[in-house]
Parts: C-alpha cells; structure tokens; sequence
C-alpha cells in the first residue's frame, strides 16, 4: 500500500484488562504501519495499587527491555510527541476492559421490538441484564418494583415507542422508575440512559434529572421496522465510561495524554470488526472472539450489519461461571476422562482465584484449554439464542485471549478453536496472538490507515484455511477427495474420511489451488459450488479439512474419547 | 514484578474501615473499645412494597385528582384496610392499603408504601478500639493482633474461642468431629468435603470453621451456613499450609474473629481471621517484590499448596514442564525438594522471620 502516512509516525497503544495490561509499539516502517513489539504486566487496578499507573508503567518498561527504545524518561513520563533521536512516540491511545460487570435493568414496552433492542444494547457493554421489564410482564408493579430494587441496578436502559408513537405507556413506566429511584439512597442511584419515543425525551430528562443523571439519546425505535442502535450505543459508551472513570483509579491523570479519549476495549474490538465485515464475502461474514480474565466479547459483521456482545465468561475469576455443576458435565466431554468432576471443579475454583495463574504440567494445561473449548462453545450458543449471527460460514474467524497463546503448538490453537466455534463453510481462522483488536480499533480513529495496514502486516498468525465438510457417511468411509496444486504446479492428494481431520502443507500466505471431488453427499457450502477448483491461502497449519461432522458428537465413554482426541492431534501432526 | 500476597503475621498492627455498603446510622463513638460483634453501623433497606394507584383504580381524569382524594401523607404508618382515598358523597368509593407499612411518596395519583425491610448491620469484625468515624458509613476500626488472610468465605462473621483438634486439623472435617464442646468455638480443620459436617457444625452452634481447603461440590452447602466458614488455601484437598496451621495452633483457646467476605481484589477486601492480642504490632508492608529468601506458597498447577523458600528469580523466561514459558523462580520446599516455579503461581506468605522455625511440630 503506497498511501502516505500522517506525519506522526509512532503510536503507543496500551489495553488494561481485567488480568494484564499490554503495551503495543506501531510504527511506520517502509511507508506502512507495522506491529513493532508488545510488552504485557499484571493489571494494577485492584489490590494493593488500585491504581492503573503501575501495571501500565511495567509494560512499557518491558516493550523498552524488548526493542531498547527509551518511551519513558528518567522519571517515568512517557515522552510524547517522540524526539529527534528516536526516543519516545507520536501518539498515544488506550482502551479498557478492567472495569467491574456493571447490573443493568432494562424497561421497554413490546417485548420483540423495543425490549429486544434495548437488551441488544445492554449485550454490547460490560454489563449483565439483571432485570427486565416490558409492558407484557405480568407481575405487578410493586413487585417490579421490588425486583429492580434486589438487583441494585448501576445503569437503566430505558426505550419504548417510536418517534411521536406511543407515549402513555412510557409516561407510566418512568412513573415506575422515578418510584424506584426515589426509594433508593441518593448515592446508591442507577443512572439513565433513555432511547424510545423522542418527543417525550425533554419530559423525561427533566422528570429524572432531579433524582438521577440522565441522558437522552437517539430513539432505538424510530419506526416500528427500523432498529438503530448505533448512535444509542456511542452514547452509552460515553456514559459508562465517565461512571467507571471516577472509580478507575489513575485512568484520570493518564486520559490527558492521549491523542483519542480512553474507550473500552471492546468498542475497538468492534470497530476493526465492523471495518473487516465489509471487506469480506458479502455472503458470509466476520467473527472475532476474544477471551478475557472476567469476560469475553463477540463480534459479528458483514457488509450491512455488525453485532457485538460482551459475556460473562473468562478464564480468570469469570471461570466461576463454568464451574457450577450445571457446565461441569459439559466441561468435561473435553477431558480424557483421567480427572474427576470433583478436581476440574476444584481446579477451576482455585483459578478463579488467582486468575494469573500457569498451568505448568500438560494435565492442568489439557484441563485449561478444555475450559476454553467449553467456553467457544457457550459464546456460541448465546450469539445463537439471542439470534446475533445469520449464520455460522465466517470468513474470516478471529480469535484472542491469552489462554490461546499459551498454547504450545498453533495445531492445539487450531483445534481449541475448531471444537469451540465449530463453523461451517470454509473459513481463515486468524489468531490476534498479541490481543491487539482493541487497539487497532482505537488507533484507527486517529488514522484509519493504522489498523488496514497492520491488519494486512504479518502481525496476526494465520493459522490455517479451514474447510468444514459436512456428510452422512458412516465413520471411517471416503467422503471427499482432493487434490491441492502448489504454484509450481507439484500437487497433493488426499481422500478424506468421514470423522478425520487432516491439514495439507501449504505455508503461511502463499496461496494454493484445492480441487474437491465430493462424494456420499458431503456438503461443504449451503450451494455445492465447489466442484470447480478454487484459491486457498496457507496458514501456519497449511490448509485443514474438517470431516469430523457437525455438531462434533463426542462419545461419552473417556477411554474412547481420549483415543479420538489423540487421533485428532496426530492426524493435525501432533504428538 | 509485584508479588501476589497473603499476610499470615503472628503479631501486627491492624487497622479496618468497617462501612455499610448505603448510608446509614454509626452507632459507635470514637474512642470507644469494640468487639468483634458489636455492631459499628446499620440500616434498613427497604424489600417489598405496595403500589396503589388511586388515580387508575378510581378511573379519575387526572392524577392531580387523585391527589386531592388522598388524605395522607409520606411518613404516615397504615394499617391494613385503611383508607387511603375515599371520593366522598352518597356512593363513595374508598381505596384501602393491601396491608400495614409507611407511606413512602405519592405521585402521579398512586401511593407507594413500604411493606418490609431488612436491617444490614456492620459489625467490628474485630477486638479493637474506634479511632474514626466515617458519617453514615461506619469507622475504622485499629488493633494490634495476628492476621491470617483467606482466599475465600461464605460471606458471615463471627467470633468465637479457637478449638484446635489433633485429628481434623490435619485432616478432613467430618461430622463425628462436631462434639458438644464445640458450641461457640472456631473450629480449625485441614479440609472439608463433607456438607454433613458442616450441618453438623450449624446443629452444634459453632462461632466458625477455619478450613485449609474446602471441596468446590459442597460450595453450596457452605455458602448456606449460618456461621462464618474461612477457607485459607483454596480448592481441594492439600489441607492447611504449615505455616497457617502453627500460627493457629499456637493460638489455641484465643478469641478469634473469622470475616469471612469474599475476596474483592477490586476493593482489596478478603476473608481473615484476627486474634487481637495485648501487645503493640507494627504495620505490615502492602506490596513487596519477589525476591531470594521470601516464604512461599504454590497456589495453583504443580506442587499447589506447598510452602517453601525462594532461593533465586530465575532471569528471563524459563520453559515449564509442558513446553510453556514463563517468569519463574527456584524453590526450595519443606521437604528438601527444589523445583522451578512459575511466580504466577506462587503466593508471598508474608511474616515476620522470628516466627519461622520447624513447622512439622505440634501439627
């Protein structure tokens, strides 16, 4: 890409988790924006700082340990803008993700219009929906009432009625809220957010503005066909971000210092995600997945719709949630069956406890990744109930968190990440090993050349094209042949059976010709239109195809189960 | 890199804010000498109500008609049947309360009474003295005493005199542990996977259990209890640290208070038992780096509830067992056996090093 680049060259980008604060250098090298290097500390934000400024300081000292460039002076301050030595950088963004789950109540008046689309905006920030109440909720108001006043809201969502559409019920239902707010201790009130009927908005703001902060916003109903959530959602952001940076401490004094405003992560995270979905096959659209400490996040985009929805699930104190008993039966379809549900229940307690924590033998490792898988899949199934993806052919899959990078081979990353989305069609999948989605998604509002750019680089590890064949057949039996011709024109056969998976050496961005030969009614695509050959890209695992059916069918008995999963890693070149 | 603590100290200086999670009443002065129970602040929180929308039920044009119909006011306490509303004239049509409660608001023609609520106290959670109030809040609350800090409870408080048996304190609690001298005292046992005895335990009126490490099955169970339960290690069955375990060994009989919250690192609030003593503590130290010489406990994968004593930081990344790399250091554990650890997985249990010594005897 020959396009110039604004004068600032070099931006520092830091992302504060819920576990790890990471410190990612971009800088302009040949004309274009590149990954430089990235340095990752224990977040600072709890015990004993309760101060970002530790853990953010650490990982610039360790992105300077690695690419010996000074960013900091002798007393600590990053040194912005860069100097004519080279020292320091041009630009410097953040994004967040530490801050606690915030309980939401949500009111809206129809349930599948705009109670639907007011939860779809609750989804999209840190939150949990912990009550809901449209006009069709059958319980009376006072015990309404009361179940707002249990859940100790920090945030009501409040929509309901088009532009100049319904109003009474509006009027009675924030009736119901100033009821609630007033019983409420004044320190102890939820803040409002209002998207319904606009012309009841200046009645609204000044009926609660005396009890609450309240802002009003775009209604998410304007007509009863049309859903925009977008500027709703720009708005929230504002505001939850403004709540959590009075309890966020340091995030103040380092807000000054960047050239874009502080956002959350995942506002970044569906930024870059909006930008791929139109660049990919209209037809099918883009997935990013990020596993996080207490939450992860999921986004969805093609070239005329974008979703994004934040969950309860991670890897460090937010495992708890997979460690009731309810999950654990689930869970541990993925283990050999050499642990008991009582010690993957312990195992997954004690992590929640020390959410940095290593596994360091193969059988913790096994069980960790197991917990990953499960959680794939537990993403997967909310995107699926709240009805987030049109369908499950992604092109590409994106995925970060580091519970994937602590994966030892890119095979045990592809195959977590196969068992826990297990997408159909052909699809990249595409490992953010350094977990910088984020910001990319906030570099690009200051130059939309950074994330295109970087996104193009080697930063990313593309780990395989990934071909999902789908068939009938019985276990063991031929259900595809194929041939993949190299650029030189050398080739490589293989017949593949139902329930393998098997991966063709392709190197990583050099591209290849597959010519499939379906057989026994193997389905790869909704329309068959792969009998021509076509393009496919390598990846670190080469080309993978995936005959072991959908949904995968794990067989209850451990002996057996451990004998396919060793088949499985040793069909991919495993050990 | 900044080490993951747990403070187990035989004698410190310790000072606690003890508020109410709302504006409340502090019931307590400065200066004034407390005990674990005593409570520092309360407050009512409202739980259920009544709505009764008199403009509705009465089918008026206007909430401000409704109003007029009202003849009470927020504060009033009513009965069950009084009347709230009456229109008056030949056929009178009254609207009465579904029951008795105060009157908390009327607006828009509809009437909201408070039916119930519930006290939230804050207690001490400690012997000590009073040197601040927090308004509406509660105090903080100073001693001088032993710190033993948890990883996780059931989210109750309690006192009681500390019980140490032979038998469960190196092993499992089980219900024929629960005997009768048992009432009111602070129980110390290695593990517990057994929701029997901890029912037993409810049954028998125990001020608490200290427990090494508990069972994540029978979480439930003890989130259920009336008493505090304090689990010092965390999940399985590794049982009591040695170091833990002699400090509560040696206090045998003393009054211990166990706040068994859950651990918040976000406020930095965690389980832990206090044993106010009658000698002056110095105050402990909040951060520390790892370093050769630190005490040490393994919470997680390897050797997990081990103790034992850094002898080096390893520099740089080290490959762990399964092909991994991360920080790690050289320990060396009570055993004699030396292993790499990763420090993600170590836990600086922070002491003073005149209480260290032998730690097989007495357990």
């Amino acid at each position: 890409m020959a396009k110039e680049t604004f004068e600032a060259n070099s931006v520092l980008g830091i992302d504060i988790g819920s576990n790890n604060t990471r410190a990612i250098l971009f800088d302009v090298v040949e004309d274009s924006y590149h990954f430089i290097a990235s340095g990752i500390a224990p977040s600072s934000h709890g015990e004993p700082y309760f101060d970002i400024g530790q853990g953010v300081f650490e990982s610039i000292l360790r992105l300077q340990e690695t690419t010996g460039r000074m960013l900091l002076d002798n007393d600590g301050n990053l040194l912005i803008p860069s100097r004519v030595g080279g020292e320091g950088v041009d630009r410097f963004v953040v994004t967040i993700s530490c801050s606690s789950f915030l309980k939401i109540v949500t009111f809206g008046l129809l349930n599948d219009v705009s109670l639907s689309a007011v939860n779809k905006l609750a989804y999209s920030i840190y939150g949990k929906v912990v009550e809901s109440i449209g006009i069709n909720d059958r319980r009376p108001q006072s015990v309404q009432l009361d179940a707002v006043l249990a859940a100790e809201p920090d945030l009501i969502l409040f929509a309901g009625g088009t532009d100049d559409g319904a109003s009474r019920s509006i009027l009675r239902m924030s009736g119901l809220i100033a009821n609630i707010l007033e019983i409420m201790h004044p320190a102890r009130r939820p803040r409002i957010l209002y998207c319904g009927n606009a012309k009841l908005g200046k009645r609204i703001s000044d009926g609660f503005s005396r009890l609450t902060q309240v802002k009003v916003t775009r209604n998410i109903h304007p007509t009863i066909d049309d859903e925009v959530l977008e500027p709703a959602l720009k708005d929230l952001d504002e505001m939850v971000l403004d709540m959590q940076q009075k309890k966020l401490g340091g995030l103040d004094r380092m807000a000054p210092l960047c050239s874009t405003p502080p956002i959350h992560s995942n506002q970044g995270f569906h930024d870059v995600i909006r930008f791929l979905g139109r660049q990919y096959d209209p037809a099918k659209g883009v997935l990013a997945i990020d596993i996080g400490g207490t939450h992860s996040v999921a986004a969805y985009a093609n070239h005329n719709f974008s979703t994004l929805h934040t969950l309860g699930y991670g890897l460090g104190t937010g495992i708890s949630s997979i460690a009731e008993k309810s999950e654990i039966k689930n869970l541990m379809m993925w283990l050999d069956g050499t642990r008991s549900e009582e010690e993957v229940m312990d195992y997954l307690w004690q992590r929640s406890l020390y959410p940095n924590s290593i596994a360091s033998n193969q059988s913790d490792l096994d069980l960790e990744l197991a917990a990953t898988r499960h959680i794939l899949r537990l993403i997967m199934n909310d995107l699926d109930l709240r009805g987030a993806l049109p369908s499950n052919r992604f092109e590409p899959i994106l995925i970060s968190g580091s519970a994937l990078n602590r994966t030892i081979t890119p095979e045990q990353s592809l195959l977590v990440i196969l068992d826990g989305v297990q997408p159909l069609g052909i699809c990249p999948l595409i490992l953010d090993k350094h977990g910088m989605l984020p910001l990319l998604g906030a570099a690009g509002r200051l130059d939309p050349l950074l994330p295109v750019q970087v996104l193009e680089s080697t930063a990313f590890t593309n780990l395989a094209s990934v071909i999902n064949a789908v068939s009938n057949a019985k276990p063991g039996s031929v259900i595809m042949q194929a041939r993949l011709v190299y650029a030189n024109g050398s080739y490589i056969d293989a017949e593949i059976k139902q329930g393998s998976i098997i991966s063709l050496p392709l190197a990583s961005g050099e591209a290849g010709e597959l010519q499939l030969k379906m057989l026994r009614r193997t389905v790869i695509e909704e329309v068959n239109i792969y009998n021509e050959p076509f393009m496919v890209r390598g990846g670190v695992c080469g080309v993978v195809i995936d005959a072991r059916g959908r949904p995968l069918r794990l067989p209850e008995n451990a002996e057996k189960r451990r004998e396919l999963f060793h088949n499985w890693k040793f069909m991919l070149g495993g050990k | 890199m900044h080490a993951q603590m747990t403070h187990v100290h035989p004698l410190v200086f310790i000072r606690r804010n003890r508020t109410l999670p709302v504006p409340g009443v502090v019931t307590v002065r400065t200066g004034q000498k407390v005990s674990p129970m005593d409570v520092i602040a309360e407050v009512e929180i409202p739980t259920r109500h009544y709505l009764v929308d008199v403009y509705r039920s009465l089918g008026l044009k206007t909430p401000a008609d409704a109003e007029k119909l009202i003849d009470r006011k927020p504060g009033d306490l009513l009965q069950k049947n009084d009347i709230i509303a009456e229109t008056g004239g030949m056929f009178s049509r009254v609207i009465r309360t579904p029951g008795p409660g105060k009157i908390v608001s009327i607006s828009g023609g509809r009437v909201l009474i408070e039916a119930e609520s519930r006290k939230v106290t804050k207690t001490a959670g400690m012997s000590g003295l009073v040197t601040e109030i927090i308004e509406e809040r509660g105090a903080v609350v100073e001693t001088s005493g032993t710190l033993i800090q948890g990883v996780w409870g059931n989210m109750q408080s309690g006192s009681g005199g500390l019980v140490i048996q032979q038998e469960t304190v190196d092993g499992e609690l089980l219900p024929s542990a629960i005997g009768l001298n048992v009432r009111r005292a602070v129980l110390v046992a290695g593990f517990c996977k057994s929701p029997e005895a901890l029912q037993a335990a409810a049954a028998a009126e125990v001020s608490g259990i200290i427990l090494g490490t508990i069972s994540a099955s029978i979480l439930p169970v003890a989130e259920a209890q009336p008493y505090p339960i304090i689990v010092l290690g965390g999940f399985g069955r590794f049982g009591l640290d040695p170091i833990s375990k002699k400090l509560l060994i040696s206090s045998s009989g003393r009054e211990a208070a166990v706040n068994a919250v859950k651990w918040d690192r976000l406020t930095g609030e965690r389980p832990e038992i206090i044993i106010s003593l009658p000698s002056d503590g110095e105050p402990y130290p909040v951060e520390v780096e790892y370093e050769a010489g630190q005490i040490v406990r393994v919470h997680a994968s390897d050797h997990l509830g081990k103790v034992g004593t850094v002898q080096k930081i390893i520099p740089g990344l080290t490959r762990l067992p399964n092909g991994l790399r991360a920080n790690a250091a050289a320990v060396k554990f009570e055993d004699g056996e030396m292993s790499v650890v990763p420090l993600a997985n170590l836990d600086v249990l922070h002491m003073t090093s005149e209480f260290l010594g032998p730690t097989d005897e007495g357990g």
